[in-house]
Order: C-alpha cells, then sequence, then structure tokens
C-alpha cells in the first residue's frame, strides 16, 4: 500500500508539475525596456497589464531601465553581449543611431510580416514623419509630444492682458510689463530641454532652416546652417531676458516647473507632457497656449519629442508576433486615447484624436489639445518635418555649452552660434565618416 | 644584507612552495584581471577605432581620436578645469584637516564626540551630498545663496562659471576631507608625547610646536594624502559634478573624469571617450610616478 500510495502521489505531482509548467509556457514572452519613471512609469505598468489580460497568448514585460540615456546604453550592452530585450524605447535624438545601427527591425517591416494590416497614413504627420525612413515607419511611436507655452491667468490679467500674444515682439512686451506692473516676479522660467523649444521647434515653426539638405533627411552629408537665420536674435533675446531678470534659471537641485507653479515666473515654455505634473502640483490658475512666432511669418507646424518603440532584430518568429500583436494593441484607438488623457502625450493617429474630440474631452480640458493642433498646423516644409542628424545628442549637448558661454558672457550671440554650428558640423562629418553609404 | 634574516617581520614570511602565495593573491589578482587590466585593455584598443556604439560599423583611425581631442578647445579647457579643481580641493581639504586633527588633538573634553561627528560626511553617497550642496546654494531657493546674496555679493553658479567652480571644490572637499582627518589624527597620535612636552617646556607655543615638530613629522601621511587626494579629484568626484553641474555652465566644471562619461555615455562617441580614459590614466600615472620620484624625496620617515 505504501509503495503505491507513494508512487500514486509521485505520478500525481509530476502530472501537475507538467500541467503547470505547460500553462506557464503557454505566454510567448517578451521585454521592453522603457524609460518611464515616477507618474508615468505607473501608467506603462497599467498599459502592459491591459495588454497582457486582453489576451492569452503573449505576455510583454515591462522593465524600467531608468532615463532614456540609460536604456540606450544598456541596450547596447545587451546588445553587444547578445542578450538583447525585444522592445526598447529610445529618445527621438537617438533615430540615427538606432536607424544605422544595424541592431533593429524596421516596424512596418515586422508588421507585414506577421500579417498586421495597419494604416499607417492614418498617424499624424509630424509623428510619421520623424520616425520614418524612406517613406517607411521605422520604430513605432510611442510617447510623443511638443512644447507649448504655459501661462499664468491672474498674472496676465493684473498686468492688463488676456492672454499671451501670438507673436514674440508682442509677447516680450507683455512680459517686460508683467515683471515692471510687478504681477510676477519673474516673466518665464527657462525649461531644462529649452533647445527643444527655444531653438529647434522656433526653428520649424517660423520655417527656419536648422541644417542643409532639409534638416538631414536628404542625406548624411547635412550641414547645420542656423547661425544664419533667425535663431541668433531669439538666443540674443534669451540673454537680454535673462540680464533684465525677465528669464530664471532654476539651476541643479530645483526645478524649473516649479517656478511656474509656485507663481514665481508668469509663463513656461514645456512639453504638453508637462501636463500631469503641473495639474498635480500648481495652486495657480494657468491655461496654456501656441508657442509665438514671428511677426509678419505664417506659423508652420511643432516638431515632435519623446521616444518611440525600436525592435531588436534577432528574435524568434513566435516573439516576432507577440511584438506586433503589441504594437497593434498600442495603435487601437481607444489604448491612444486612453494614454494621452491619462499622461498629457498627444495621441498618434487622427482615429484616436477624432475620438477624443467626440468625446467632449477638449471641452473640459482645452489645453491637451494645443500640442496636436500646434503640430498639424499647415503642411510640414522641409524646416519643419523634423530633424534627422546623427549624434544629435552630442551637437545639442555642444549648442547648449555654446548658449550657456552667450548667458555668462564669455561670447555674443552670432560667435556662440557660430561656434555651436562649427562644432556641430564636426560631429556630423565624424557621423557621415562612419556611416558613409548606409543612409 | 646580512640583518636580512635576524630581522623579524612582515618581509620575512617565507612560503616553502610556490602555490599558497599564488592562491592567495588570486582573488585579488582575478579582481584587477576583470575590473582592471581587462577594460583597461579594451579602452586602449578602443581609442584607435572609430565605432558604432552597436559595433556594427568599425574603422581603424589610428591616433585621429587623440588628434582631434588635442584641436578640441572644450578638451583643452577641461585639462585647464581639472587641473585647477584638484590642486583647490587638495589644498583645501589637506589644509582643514589638518586644522581639524590638530584642534580635536588637542581638545580635552568630548574629543570623541568630535571625531564622530568630522567623520560623518564620509558616511553620506557622493550623489546625496551633491544634491544637497546644489540645493543650498541654488540662487533662486537654497538657504545659503540668499545669506551670500543679503552680504550684497553676486551668486549665480547656473551662469557664472566661476560660482560654480567654487561649489563643486567646496561640495567635493566637504565630501573628503573626513578622509584626510582620520589618517591625520592617527599620524599625530604617532608624534611622541616627550617631543611635544619637550618644546613646551622650551617654551614653544601650540603653533610652533605645530610647524616645528609635528608637521614634518606628518610628511609621510601628507604625501600619502596628497597623492589620494589627486586619485580622488580625478577619478572620484564624478557624481559630485554629476549632482551639482552637470560640468557646466558652459563646461566650466566639466573635469577630465566627467567629459570621459558624457562623451561615452551620453554622447555615445566611444572612440573619444576611450582616448580620453586613456590619458586621464597617463595624465594620473605621471602625476603620481612625479610625485613619488621628487615629493617623497623630502619625506622624512623615521622618527
Amino acid at each position: 500500500m505504501k509503495t503505491f500510495s507513494l508512487k500514486a502521489c509521485v505520478g500525481a505531482a509530476a502530472v501537475i508539475v507538467g500541467l503547470s509548467s505547460a500553462a506557464m509556457a503557454a505566454p510567448v514572452e517578451v521585454q521592453w525596456w522603457h524609460a518611464m519613471t515616477g507618474v508615468n512609469g505607473e501608467r506603462v505598468d497599467e498599459l502592459v497589464k491591459k495588454f497582457n489580460e486582453s489576451n492569452d497568448q503573449y505576455k510583454v514585460v515591462a522593465v524600467a531601465k531608468g532615463n532614456y540615456d540609460e536604456v540606450i546604453n544598456s541596450t547596447i550592452a545587451a546588445y553587444r553581449a547578445k542578450r538583447p530585450p525585444h522592445i526598447v524605447q529610445i529618445y527621438e535624438r537617438g533615430f540615427m543611431t538606432m536607424l544605422l545601427s544595424d541592431a533593429i527591425v524596421p516596424v512596418q517591416d515586422l508588421m507585414d510580416k506577421t500579417g498586421h494590416k495597419v494604416d499607417w497614413n492614418d498617424l499624424i504627420k509630424p509623428v510619421a514623419g520623424f520616425y520614418s525612413y524612406k517613406g517607411k515607419l521605422a520604430a513605432m511611436p510611442f510617447n510623443s509630444s511638443s512644447p507649448i507655452l504655459y501661462y499664468n491667468q491672474e498674472q496676465f490679467q493684473k498686468a492688463g492682458f488676456d492672454k499671451p500674444a501670438e507673436t514674440w515682439g508682442e509677447f516680450e512686451k507683455q512680459l517686460y510689463a508683467i515683471k515692471k506692473s510687478g504681477a510676477a516676479e519673474c516673466g518665464t522660467a527657462l525649461a531644462t530641454d529649452y533647445h527643444w523649444s527655444m531653438i529647434e521647434n522656433y526653428s520649424a515653426i517660423n520655417d527656419q532652416p536648422y541644417a542643409t539638405k532639409a534638416n538631414g533627411y536628404d542625406g548624411l552629408d547635412t550641414e547645420f546652417v542656423y547661425n544664419k537665420t533667425l535663431v541668433v536674435p531669439q538666443v540674443a533675446r534669451m540673454k537680454r531676458w535673462l540680464d533684465d531678470g525677465i528669464l530664471q534659471i532654476a539651476g541643479q537641485g530645483f526645478s524649473p516647473e516649479q517656478l511656474f507653479t509656485s507663481g514665481t515666473c508668469a509663463t513656461y515654455f514645456a512639453s504638453t507632457a508637462a501636463h500631469s505634473g503641473i495639474e498635480k502640483n500648481s495652486k495657480i490658475k494657468w491655461s496654456a497656449t501656441y508657442l509665438p512666432w514671428e511677426e509678419g511669418r505664417q506659423p508652420k507646424n511643432s516638431t515632435i519629442g519623446g521616444a518611440a518603440l525600436w525592435v531588436i532584430k534577432g528574435h524568434k518568429p513566435e516573439e516576432e508576433k507577440a511584438i506586433a500583436a503589441f504594437f497593434d494593441f498600442l495603435a487601437k484607438p481607444e489604448t491612444q486615447l486612453w494614454w494621452h488623457k491619462a499622461t498629457g502625450y498627444v495621441p498618434l493617429t487622427n482615429k484616436a484624436y477624432e475620438l477624443a474630440k467626440s468625446q467632449g474631452y477638449y471641452k473640459e480640458s482645452p489645453t491637451r489639445e494645443i500640442a496636436i493642433l500646434q503640430l498639424n498646423r499647415g503642411t510640414p516644409t522641409d524646416n519643419s518635418l523634423g530633424f534627422h542628424f546623427g549624434n544629435f545628442t552630442q551637437s545639442m549637448f555642444a549648442q547648449r555649452e555654446e548658449v550657456e558661454a552667450l548667458f555668462a558672457g564669455k561670447k555674443d550671440a552670432q560667435q556662440a552660434m557660430d561656434d555651436a554650428v562649427k562644432r556641430g558640423n564636426e560631429i556630423l562629418r565624424q557621423y557621415e565618416r562612419l556611416n558613409k553609404g548606409k543612409y | 644584507m646580512v640583518a636580512r634574516t635576524h630581522e623579524p617581520g612582515l618581509k620575512q614570511a617565507h612560503f616553502r612552495t610556490a602555490g599558497l602565495p599564488a592562491l592567495l593573491l588570486l582573488p585579488q589578482l582575478l579582481i584587477l584581471l576583470f575590473f582592471f587590466f581587462i577594460p583597461s585593455i579594451r579602452a586602449l584598443m578602443q581609442a584607435f577605432l572609430l565605432a558604432d556604439p552597436f559595433g556594427a560599423t568599425v574603422h581603424f583611425v589610428g591616433f585621429d581620436n587623440f588628434k582631434a581631442l588635442f584641436e578640441s578647445e572644450s578638451y583643452r579647457n577641461s585639462i585647464w578645469i581639472t587641473v585647477q579643481f584638484t590642486l583647490a580641493q587638495n589644498i583645501l581639504t589637506i589644509v582643514v584637516a589638518l586644522i581639524l586633527a590638530f584642534a580635536t588633538d588637542r581638545v580635552v573634553r568630548f574629543q570623541s564626540a568630535y571625531k564622530g561627528v568630522i567623520l560623518l560626511p564620509y558616511a553620506i553617497a557622493p550623489v546625496i551630498a551633491g544634491v544637497m550642496w546644489a540645493f543650498l546654494f541654488n540662487p533662486a531657493v537654497g538657504p545659503v545663496a540668499f545669506l551670500i546674496k543679503s552680504f550684497g555679493i553676486a551668486w549665480d553658479p547656473n551662469r557664472n562659471g566661476g560660482d560654480a567652480m567654487l561649489l563643486v571644490v567646496l561640495a567635493a572637499s566637504w565630501k573628503h576631507i573626513c578622509y584626510d582627518y582620520i589618517f591625520l589624527v592617527a599620524g599625530l597620535l604617532a608624534v611622541p608625547r616627550s617631543l611635544m612636552e619637550a618644546a613646551a617646556v622650551d617654551g614653544a607655543g601650540p603653533i610652533k610646536r605645530f610647524f616645528q615638530i609635528a608637521l614634518p613629522l606628518l610628511g609621510p601621511t601628507l604625501f600619502f594624502l596628497t597623492t589620494m587626494n589627486f586619485v580622488y579629484g580625478f577619478f572620484e568626484t564624478f557624481a559630485i559634478i554629476d549632482a551639482v553641474t552637470h560640468g557646466g555652465p558652459a563646461g566650466a566644471t566639466n573635469i577630465l573624469v566627467y567629459k570621459v562619461y558624457q562623451d561615452g555615455f551620453i554622447n555615445l562617441d566611444l572612440g573619444s571617450s576611450a582616448a580620453q580614459s586613456v590619458l586621464l590614466m597617463s595624465f594620473a600615472l605621471l602625476l603620481t610616478l612625479l610625485q613619488f620620484k621628487y615629493v617623497e624625496r623630502k619625506v622624512n620617515y623615521s622618527i
């Protein structure tokens, strides 16, 4: 008896183990490394949970790997060690690095191969334009944003204004008036990513060439030219504001958003994704509007920031299917709308945008629509489609250093931009030398 | 030579076979191999390459990375900044640590309490220390910044490179004073009381006793600490720079080790970053050798 029952037990256990391991092995698992922290990190977990619960075939495992720099570095290290994740979230500046890395599968190819029919034309133009290469989408847009202008309504009213003026000239007068009237201590807080709103998007909206070859879209032999455009008076204006106390730098250990939400500064140029933070932390009455443009110019669309999801090559076919299924889920209007509402990032498809409109979402939160309207404004030109520069982070750093030299009074605006362009072009040439013939 | 067999001590330890000492050395050698020699050799190789970060395209470019560095204004600036930073940090750390060590040596009451408090900064993570200093001296919200401004002194480390440099020197020194302090306290304990008492009887005041007796006898400790402070300034201040200034404004605090990180990990320019780390290591090596060659000679080890 004893032996029999023992055998039965072992047999039963084996069956159970076999069953459970079969059940556990069922969903195909894919790893997704992302850079979303804080509240947005929780949203990513919710998003993944929604997908995992919506089907029992595939499972996405989201892993927070730190900030964008840390994600791209971890990806590189994992790829070189031949153990890469399936999906990685890479900032928009890393587009060329990823595109020519030879380590990725273009998203459009993946979706075609796995038989998913995606209406790519439905993607919002500046988003599709930024992440496309030769008419084909290279990465799956994920969190896209655009800078807008947040302002303190009470302070504007106190100084006798309804809202910020449309043009830079008038807007500047308003800020000086606000400071002079004592409505606010400072006009605007310098965002940590000011190069994006005040220089890059400024160029796009005012249809100023940032570089030759359609800002890098038409070839690796592109050269920066923003030292010959309105960017020079624009940075000179920033320096003037700084000297006159109109512009404040928050500096390390303190966030510029707090300068705005605490009522110290009357305006703040920041991403539409700053919505959630400002809504949560501010005790002021605020609203938002479009970025200003120069007098007499027809404003163009702004460009995007944020990140996209890249698929690393070399994974098994069933895992690629899982990735495609996840992307299909992401592109659904309902998912897009939920993400848009939860985070403040823009919806990526026109369908999702229409859905939000039909639900009356923008009647209750009108400022959430500004970035989308601004991104969709007019027909994109060569100057407003986006930026495809190799090692873009590096040239952006050089540019920021030169702007800081201008702020410190070591150089004038022209000199600073000349030096930034010179350093940037050396970086572009090095990238061209490395990747000749690949683009 | 004859004295060798008669003099006991560590130097005389004998092993019968080569196996045991090799085994005892092995853990340390393995650590060195994996965390020093292999990375160093790879950095050295990478320094001569122009490579895609993913490794898809690699070009051998000879000394181009080094040439580009010496032609680059920001790299030359970084060298100069590093010299200023390490020197200022070194002097400040040693002087303050010396004063504190000498002071606590003379204190009769609560001596161990003082010692404990002075050692505290060593227990604080560099990043936390950096964030704290950045916040205290932030011109918009920092209490210390308000104090400075109330004296009518202009203070803005976000715009003014000099202010930013001063801030990182203070933060880096504050973090390292306790390290020097421990060694100096130990060094002072080793100074024979009889010498000090004899000097006191002969009428030498505390300051004279310090400069005439204690300081020369602290020579070996001071020499050791100077070397360690340079190594600290060169390599370990990275976290403080990262938390306080990010190397800015306009590269005013972009010391060599921070630039290696920035170019390698943020800008993904691996070739240049590797070339910079090779150069940085050579500088550190050269400096240490020079110190041993010229400074150590003047140090008197025997009491």
